[in-house]
């Protein structure tokens, strides 16, 4: 244990600062691309990006020295790549990104010094999910919440808004964990036969359906018909985790298409969702506008892209947020573009291998979710942006602008590195704590 | 719980390379027909905000010109016009919503300095970050251009003047023209409202009639007719036709009468010096499926490869090989009339074939590309596009478009102190409609350097009395002389 600690921690120094260097020089070509000068504030970006990160980089090695080295590097990486993209389409924006960065390290750092032991917060799970659902429900409170794009998603403290939905989604994420391990094995037996089916029983679903079903309720009444999918897609997931039977996938499959066709009759943007999906050209100069200008985008960067600063992503609408991966895809070009999908791939492997490698099963089921979070919320975004699937507006993690989400990635990130950590402490002990739980 | 969190783990990395797939085939597969799809205006927004060259006459005046602005928008430039209607359906317009046309599309690479030539020739520059832009040179005059706005006046119709030897354009323009400049300004409102207003004129401004628009040529089509007729044999300058009033047509009871009922024949030469419609029908029977072939050979059936976006539009005559079927219809071909229909360009390349010893040259207005600081980059340089006919023939045909114009009927244009070669055409086009009048024609004679079509449509102010000789001609002798120099 001791030996790979500093080899763990140093690695993660070297790749952040190598993450940290690609934030810099990208900040430096959009800055050339507009004028040939070394722009002034350069060094005052470069030395934020670095203290940030070594910031973070402290805080692990004193709080989590044993956890994975590549979580940390790979989330500055995609941040600082995002701030880049951000503050080429919009200087005023990327000031606040900046800020935003900032508060996401400072809420990473907090929750690694709070969160001491992830046993804690499973303890506190119907805390969470109450926390969660007013969370989700504070946007629609009168004078509070506020509608952006025709989404009621916000709410506005004095001049600053943000979504509560973000930090819903992990604490959502959380009470299912907690409330899965539970009833997992009561789940997974299930006592009643209908059919050839066997159901378990209501009691013991009946919780996790509410909770689930009111949040969905609220997204639709929200209108974020993407967080709600996203939600659907976690819940399926997690009680198929929790419980190895593949006939809750099938069910949760058979309900999204119920559903989806529900959501397609009764929303008229969801028909538009659709129809713009299949034949996006058709409605080129009016509804299918934001989807064609992002598909010329990615076409106009080809295989090495236009080079930062030097393409038109301002001709896509909300190429800052939504559409942050049409504007890389135009910029950095195919390449570009598959490195970030790669960087999301590693998370993803990251996180899961902490799923594995954990011992209890809640860590197990919390570090899948936390991870199905990041890895779902890219496939809905990037395949909606590449029309791959239909466009449905949720945050590409880490990458677009947005504060609440990328709050809620950074704290995502300290959890997982909080059960990395766990893990490569606990593995001195497993023998003696498997033999203490045998009945 | 693992070997589930590892299937799950299966199926995210499946989702996550199903995103690889569909980007390779956006950007790698189907970024060339995205970048080239008419709602796709990046590349039209890159174009608008890079330095453009000018676009200047060969006596120097400038056409096309780019200026400097900060109107709020995300436009650099704004593209001016300053000759206006004077040569917008040549130079065209570049726009942000409608994309470009004419000398701005085709010469946009040069234009935008991005040709290879302009890169090579601007290695340093391209260290220095020193953009150039390319000036492209019209072989077209200014001065020429104007006489013939000033000749046409309000009548409708088509000047086209070219020089014999290399196929360069010296002027060609149509009535009625448009202004670009409503079209190029930044004001996405306004510019919709121009060009909505442009295509909804009844009149069709922006349609070059020069070489977008075809004409029946009437008589003016006999020197294609001759010239098949010489080649092939069927007739020499001396074969004798019948004195006739008019020629009963094969297969039907019709008849084709001559101008103005009047009779005539005689000498292949007095037929074409009078204009004669008997004997050209004639020819044409007698010409046969050898006709069509003929006629490709001047270019009918083929689009001239003119420099300018979208290009000219092909000449057309009876189909090849239907002369069995339809053999009035070769009579009438003839004579320029039934299925012939022909651009003035056209008819003014023909006139080149004629002048140039049989040789028709590729069609140009831009006679060179310089670069920023007036250095020539490129020159482009004379092609031949067709071979029509012999030097012997276009020889035989030249003596007797000379004597057209000298005892015929076109002294209406006549140049003292040069011989003019000429053929008058007066075509008839819908029932009751005023004829076209049309001209062609080149000077000196002896040695040609210029050569001219001209076209104006139902008659112009004369009206019903129009013919050729009357109203084409002298627009054509006036457009000789000034190419020529003669006060």
């Amino acid at each position: 244990m001791s030996a790979t600690l500093p080899r763990r921690r140093a690695s993660e120094l070297g790749l952040g600062i190598l993450a940290v260097i690609v934030a810099a020089f990208g900040y430096l070509l959009v800055q050339l691309a507009q004028k040939p000068d070394v722009p002034p504030d350069l060094w005052v970006i470069l030395a934020s990006v670095l203290a940030l990160f070594i910031g973070a980089h402290v805080a692990v090695r004193r709080l989590a020295p044993d956890s994975d080295p590549v979580l940390l590097p790979l989330a500055a990486l995609l941040n600082g790549l995002g701030f880049v993209t951000v503050a080429r389409i919009d200087p005023g924006l990327g000031r606040i990104q900046a800020v935003w960065t900032a508060v996401s390290v400072a809420a990473f750092v907090l929750t690694l010094l709070f969160v001491r032991r992830i046993r804690t917060l499973e303890r506190y799970r119907y805390t969470f999910l109450f926390v969660g659902m007013v969370a989700l429900l504070l946007p629609l409170a009168p004078g509070l919440g506020k509608t952006i794009n025709g989404a009621r998603l916000w709410v506005g403290i004095g001049p600053v808004n943000f979504q509560p939905g973000e930090a819903a989604k992990v604490m959502l994420v959380l009470f299912f964990a907690a409330y899965l391990v539970d009833k997992r094995e009561l789940l997974a037996r299930g006592t009643r036969r209908i059919g050839g089916l066997r159901i378990p029983e209501l009691r013991h679903l009946g919780p996790l359906l509410l909770a689930w079903g009111i949040s969905i309720l609220v997204m639709v009444r929200e209108t974020d018909l993407g967080q709600a999918m996203l939600l659907f897609a976690l819940c399926g997931l997690m009680l198929y985790v929790a419980t190895d039977r593949i006939a809750y996938v099938l069910a949760a499959v058979v309900l999204f298409v119920g559903a989806s066709v529900v959501a397609y009759s009764a929303f008229g943007h969801v028909q538009t969702r659709v129809q713009t999906w299949i034949d996006p050209f058709r409605y080129a100069n009016n509804k299918g506008y934001q989807l064609v200008q992002g598909l010329f985008g990615f076409a106009a960067g080809g295989f090495a892209g236009t080079g930062l600063g030097l393409g038109n992503p301002k001709q896509i609408p909300n190429a800052a947020t939504d559409f942050v991966f049409a504007a890389v895809g135009e910029e950095l070009g195919l390449l570009g573009a598959v490195a970030v999908l790669i960087a999301l791939l590693l998370i993803v492997g990251a996180g899961l291998r902490i799923a594995t490698r954990a011992e209890r099963p809640f860590p197990k089921l919390f570090a899948t979710g936390l991870t199905a979070i990041i890895a779902l919320q890219s496939f809905v975004i990037i395949g909606g942006v590449t029309r791959t699937i239909p466009l449905t507006g949720v945050t590409l993690p880490f990458i677009s602008y947005g504060g609440s989400s990328l709050v809620a990635n950074w704290v995502i990130l300290a959890l997982l590195l909080r059960m990395s950590d766990d893990n490569a402490r606990g593995a001195p002990n497993r023998r003696s704590t498997v033999a203490a739980r045998a009945p | 719980m693992n070997p589930a969190i590892r299937r799950v783990g299966v199926a995210l990395i499946v989702l996550l390379l199903l995103l690889v797939g569909q980007l390779t085939y956006l950007q790698l597969v189907d970024a060339n027909s995205l970048n080239h799809n008419p709602h796709n205006t990046r590349a039209l927004l890159q174009n608008a905000n890079r330095p453009r060259g000018d676009i200047v006459t060969a006596d120097g005046v400038v056409v096309a010109h780019s200026v400097k602005v900060s109107d709020g928008t995300v436009f650099k430039y704004l593209r001016q016009y300053p000759t206006k209607e004077l040569f917008s359906q040549v130079v065209g317009y570049q726009s942000f919503l409608f994309g470009s046309t004419g000398v701005e599309r085709t010469y946009n690479r040069d234009l935008t300095g991005q040709s290879l030539q302009l890169q090579l020739n601007n290695v340093g520059g391209l260290l220095s970050g020193n953009q150039i832009t390319g000036t492209a040179v019209l072989s077209m005059r200014a001065d020429l251009q104007r006489a013939a706005q000033q000749a046409l006046g309000f009548q409708r119709g088509s000047v086209v003047l070219l020089d014999v030897k290399s196929g360069q354009i010296l002027a060609m323009y149509s009535t009625p023209s448009y202004d670009p400049n409503p079209l190029a300004v930044h004001s996405n409102t306004l510019a919709q409202a121009a060009f909505t207003a442009l295509n909804q004129n009844p009149d069709r401004p922006s349609l070059p009639r020069a070489y977008r628009e075809r004409y029946p040529p009437g008589s003016s089509f006999k020197t294609i007719t001759a010239s098949a007729a010489l080649e092939t044999g069927v007739a020499t300058p001396q074969t004798n036709f019948p004195t006739l009033t008019q020629l009963t047509l094969p297969q039907t009871t019709s008849t084709l009468k001559n101008f103005g009922g009047e009779s005539c024949g005689g000498s292949l030469v007095d037929s074409f010096t009078f204009s004669c419609n008997t004997t050209f029908g004639r020819l044409g029977l007698q010409l046969g499926d050898q006709f069509v072939p003929a006629m490709a050979k001047f270019g009918i059936g083929s689009a001239p490869p003119l420099d300018v976006s979208p290009g000219a539009v092909p000449s057309l005559g009876p189909p090849a090989g239907s002369f069995q079927q339809n053999q009035p219809l070769f009579a009438l071909a003839g004579i320029g009339q039934g299925d012939d229909a022909v651009t003035p360009l056209q008819m003014a390349l023909v006139a080149d074939g004629i002048a140039n010893g049989g040789v028709i040259m590729q069609p140009r207005v831009v006679q060179e590309i310089r670069d920023s600081n007036d250095k020539l980059v490129q020159r482009f340089s004379p092609t031949p596009w067709m071979t029509a006919t012999t030097p012997q023939v276009a020889a035989a045909v030249t003596q007797m478009m000379v004597s057209v114009v000298q005892r015929g009927t076109g002294t209406g244009a006549q140049i003292p102190g040069v011989t003019v070669a000429g053929k008058t055409g007066t075509a008839q086009t819908v029932q009751g409609a005023n004829p076209h009048a049309w001209f062609v024609a080149f000077a000196p004679a002896e040695a040609p350097r210029f050569a001219v079509a001209v076209l104006v449509e139902h008659g112009g102010n004369a009206g019903n009395d129009a013919t050729g000789g009357r109203v084409a001609a002298p627009i054509a002798a006036q457009m000789l002389k000034l190419a020529l120099g003669i006060r």
